[in-house]
């Protein structure tokens, strides 16, 4: 057909839609990737992460974040992918419980989500302590406070502090967090460009005269500090510029820590329209790891240009020796970058980068609320854990979380034995990934009616299901991540007693499913119902 | 007695196909749909001329060059809840240009397909025993109900009381105000009016009392919807979610305290809760998958529920 000139080309409609509940015209990319921005947190799990790369000699950390965070778009696909086969579905449980069955979905979702997240209160509680409390604390010359929280009852106040805050952010709603995290994006993000502003347009010089100025004064760090930092050199890490490949992909494992969660709330509300959403899903959460790993590149480089890239490696290796030239305060390189402005603006700006821990503290808390609540309809859980009040808010839901938390907490601030059971947290979630991984790779054979009438359907490599490829690239990474894991020490969770004491929790968990089977049997309730398909014919 | 409880199919025939053999499938005596049975949307397979058609699904474009290529796609937009039909481009155009004719060509799909149902059902669950209810949803027009009342399987229970094995159920397919202005929905006092009459017609103690409302009770957890923008955008990517359910359903069951409360309209806010002492479930729906979420429940006449299940089939 002809198009008159003047008039807009002709596209043809393949769609009518009539009124009817629940049709919405989309939804942001824009939003879904603050969320995962957060989720792979550069500067509450990056910085922290990256002061451990010196464990492993010759690593080139700039190299294994940059391949790392190339390598993770395989990890985004099989999320999207999850999400455009079935959406709305409430995550890893349903996904895995639907494709490979009730049993091992609950098992692993119970562990990584649930479970192991009471574990990761003291891990947050930690980085709270050193982002937050121990720099501003420093400013304000409490030297007091800020070694209280190097002490155990430190580590278990700022514990409590963690739960009670996700606990707030679940009861107030995933509206009001929204929200919440909407503020803490924009103010951290405005923090951060203060902090490469800083680093950028400062020389090494002013930074080593700054620095010295400032460990002596707030710190009461030793005269000549930057030298006396430079003296705990690493000589096992690398050059900025190293290229030791070999090395740098066992840095992977250890970055993995950092940028392995970016399908953290890989769940969808709203009905998928067509390929389009799981293309905007890829976007969201890949552009969160896209940008995150040229932001964590940025301040490398910019680390390097201003402190020194020696320093920082020396800091850090000082620091976890406890030869630091800070009063044994973590070297947070934010709190270094505000050297160059005096103590009332580095208060300022440390608080407005604190909100990188604020807008993220309620994950900790978030995803094993719809655990709780997934499996309670399923009746594995009791029907109260997934209660709300007239207000909305899970009561019993959050107490079942909050409370086992501040126990574990509490042990992991008074018993370092406890403490070392707790070292496998991460392997633990990432096996309930790698459960997800394996139900997107045989998803297709599993489920092919919910596969076939999915958008991603069309979607093949030489032939094969993306989803299928894309899960098998990622099992290779997790695979790789969890070996390295198991088998090497440096990175801080082949604990053969966190093995034995992780490998109670999966059994708890079993225990439950098993238990609660046979409790509902008992009461006339078959749960193989719940997951077998009704015939269509 | 055992009854099982789906919702807001929206045209999908498999999930239809699920619900007929639910009966057998969970022993259940009674198979109720409480509403939104009919689907959302229309799509074109377009003629181009020498045996060739093109047709658009979930925004991926097929190129179909035999009958039997055209035959599974058509299939596929049926099983999502769509209604395909044949045209080419030139009726396309006059079809979009005049926006009558199409809702027209919609009502005509729409009602064609929930009579095939209904003589489906009839096929399958003819002298089985097992009793069928449906009750259309604020999405469903109005012709739906005659359709559905002209079945000999299916028993329409909108407005209705209907005795079912000692028990009693109650049923209306009509909510609160929602974004989108559908057939069957009015403010909370008009609707709290409403809920009283069909109530009213209730004889049996609370106990053996049944009602399937379409609307979710108002902050109950079941009614929990993605935040809209202004443009009818899913706000923070559909993360912020608000209570939208009716206030006049949460009063009717405060006071009247059934064993047991059906209801569905939000398809994302599956689960289920107690208000007092009545079970309230919302199994939510998965139509676009062919996923039928449903609900089997035990009732025994005692004050509360005990035994129910969220079914995924």
């Amino acid at each position: 057909m002809a198009t008159i000139a003047g008039e807009p080309p002709y596209q043809e409609r393949s769609l009518f839609v009539r009124k009817a509940t629940g049709l919405v015209r989309g939804w942001s990319v824009h939003d879904a990737f603050i969320y995962a921005t957060f989720s792979i947190n550069l500067i509450t799990l990056g910085l922290y992460i990256f002061a451990d790369a010196p464990f492993i000699p010759k690593g080139s950390l700039l190299l294994a974040i940059i391949l790392s965070g190339a390598y993770l778009v395989f990890q985004t696909i099989v999320y999207a992918a999850l999400i455009a086969v079935m959406p709305r579905a409430g995550g890893d449980y349903v996904w895995v419980s639907r494709v490979l069955g009730g049993g091992i979905g609950f098992t692993l979702a119970v562990c990584g989500w649930w479970f192991i997240n009471w574990h990761w209160v003291p891990i947050y509680a930690n980085i709270l302590s050193k982002e937050f409390f121990q720099p501003l604390g420093a400013i304000l010359g409490w030297n007091g406070f800020v070694t209280f929280f190097n002490e155990p009852k430190g580590i278990f106040t700022a514990s409590v502090i963690t739960a009670v805050l996700a606990a707030f952010f679940i009861s107030i709603g995933m509206r009001g967090y929204a929200r919440l995290q909407k503020i803490c994006f924009y103010g951290g993000m405005l923090g951060l460009l203060i902090i490469f502003g800083l680093l950028l347009f400062h020389s090494k010089s002013a930074f080593e005269s700054a620095f010295n100025h400032y460990a002596v004064k707030t710190y009461h760090g030793p005269p000549d500090a930057y030298a006396a930092t430079l003296k705990s050199t690493y000589h096992g890490a690398s050059p900025l510029g190293g290229l030791a490949f070999g090395s740098t992909i066992l840095l992977i494992p250890m970055i993995a820590f950092f940028n392995l969660w970016s399908n953290w709330g890989a769940t969808l509300y709203g009905e998928v329209r067509g390929a389009s959403d799981f293309r905007k899903n890829i976007y969201a959460m890949a552009g969160a790891l896209v940008v995150t790993t040229i932001l964590a590149v940025i301040f490398i480089l910019l680390i390097a240009h201003t402190m020194g890239w020696n320093f920082y490696n020396s800091a850090n290796n000082a620091w976890w020796n406890g030869k630091d030239a800070l009063g044994g305060v973590w070297p947070y390189p934010v709190t270094l970058a505000t050297f160059f402005v005096s103590p009332w603006l580095q208060f300022i700006v440390i608080l407005l980068m604190s909100l990188w821990f604020f807008g993220w503290v309620g994950t900790v808390f978030l995803t094993a609320s719809r655990v709780i609540f997934a499996s309670a309809f399923d009746r594995i859980l009791p029907e109260w854990a997934a209660r709300v009040d007239r207000r909305g808010t899970p009561y019993y839901a959050i107490l079942i979380m909050l409370g086992p938390s501040l126990i574990i907490s509490y042990f992991y601030a008074y018993n370092s034995t406890f403490t070392s059971w707790t070292l496998d947290a991460t392997l633990v979630i990432a096996v309930t990934f790698l459960g997800s991984t394996v139900a997107a790779g045989v998803l297709p054979w599993r489920k092919p009616e919910i596969y076939n009438a999915s958008p991603i359907a069309k979607y093949k490599v030489g032939g094969v299901p993306l989803i299928t490829v894309a899960a098998i690239a990622f099992l290779a990474f997790l695979g790789f991540c969890i070996y390295k894991w198991l088998q090497d020490g440096v990175y801080g969770s082949n604990n053969h007693d966190s093995l034995i004491y992780m490998g109670c929790l999966y059994a708890v968990a079993l225990a439950i499913y098993v238990g609660s089977r046979i409790v509902r049997r008992r009461q006339g309730m078959d749960l193989g119902m719940v997951y077998n398909e009704i015939p269509a014919e | 007695m055992r009854l099982y409880f789906a919702t807001d199919i929206h045209g999908s025939e498999t999930c239809w196909r699920k619900f007929l053999n639910a009966g057998k499938h969970y022993d259940a005596d009674v198979l109720v749909l409480g509403g939104d049975m009919t689907g959302k949307a229309l799509v074109p397979v377009i003629d181009d001329g020498g045996g060739r058609w093109h047709a658009t699904l979930l925004e991926n474009r097929s190129e179909l060059t035999t009958e039997d290529e055209v035959a599974a796609f058509e299939d596929a937009v049926i099983r999502r809840g769509y209604y395909p039909f044949r045209t080419d481009p030139v009726m396309l155009r006059r079809l979009e240009e005049d926006e009558s004719h199409w809702h027209g060509l919609f009502q005509e799909k729409m009602l064609e397909t929930v009579e095939k149902w209904m003589r489906m059902a009839d096929e399958r669950l003819g002298g089985t025993g097992v009793r069928v209810f449906c009750c259309p949803g604020n999405d469903d027009q109005f012709e739906v109900d005659e359709i559905i009342e002209s079945a000999k399987t299916v028993e329409l229970a909108e407005g209705r009381v209907v005795d079912i094995d000692g028990f009693q159920m109650v049923s209306t397919g009509w909510s609160n105000r929602t974004p989108w202005h559908t057939y069957r929905e009015e403010d909370e006092p008009q609707l709290r009016e409403r809920l009283e009459a069909a109530i009213a017609k209730v004889t049996a103690p609370p106990e053996r009392t049944v009602f399937s409302f379409h609307c979710p009770p108002y902050h109950s957890g079941l009614d929990d919807a993605p935040e809209l923008t202004a443009d009818m955008d899913l706000k923070d990517a559909g993360r912020a979610v608000k209570p939208v359910g009716s206030t006049a359903v949460r009063e009717a069951i405060e006071e009247h305290q059934p064993a047991l409360s059906l209801h569905g309209h939000i398809h994302e806010a599956r689960g289920n809760t107690r208000i007092g002492r009545t079970l309230c479930i919302n199994p939510g729906s998965s139509y676009e998958q062919g996923d039928l979420l449903g609900a089997v429940i035990d009732l025994d006449g005692k004050k509360k529920v005990k035994r129910f299940l969220l079914t995924s089939g």
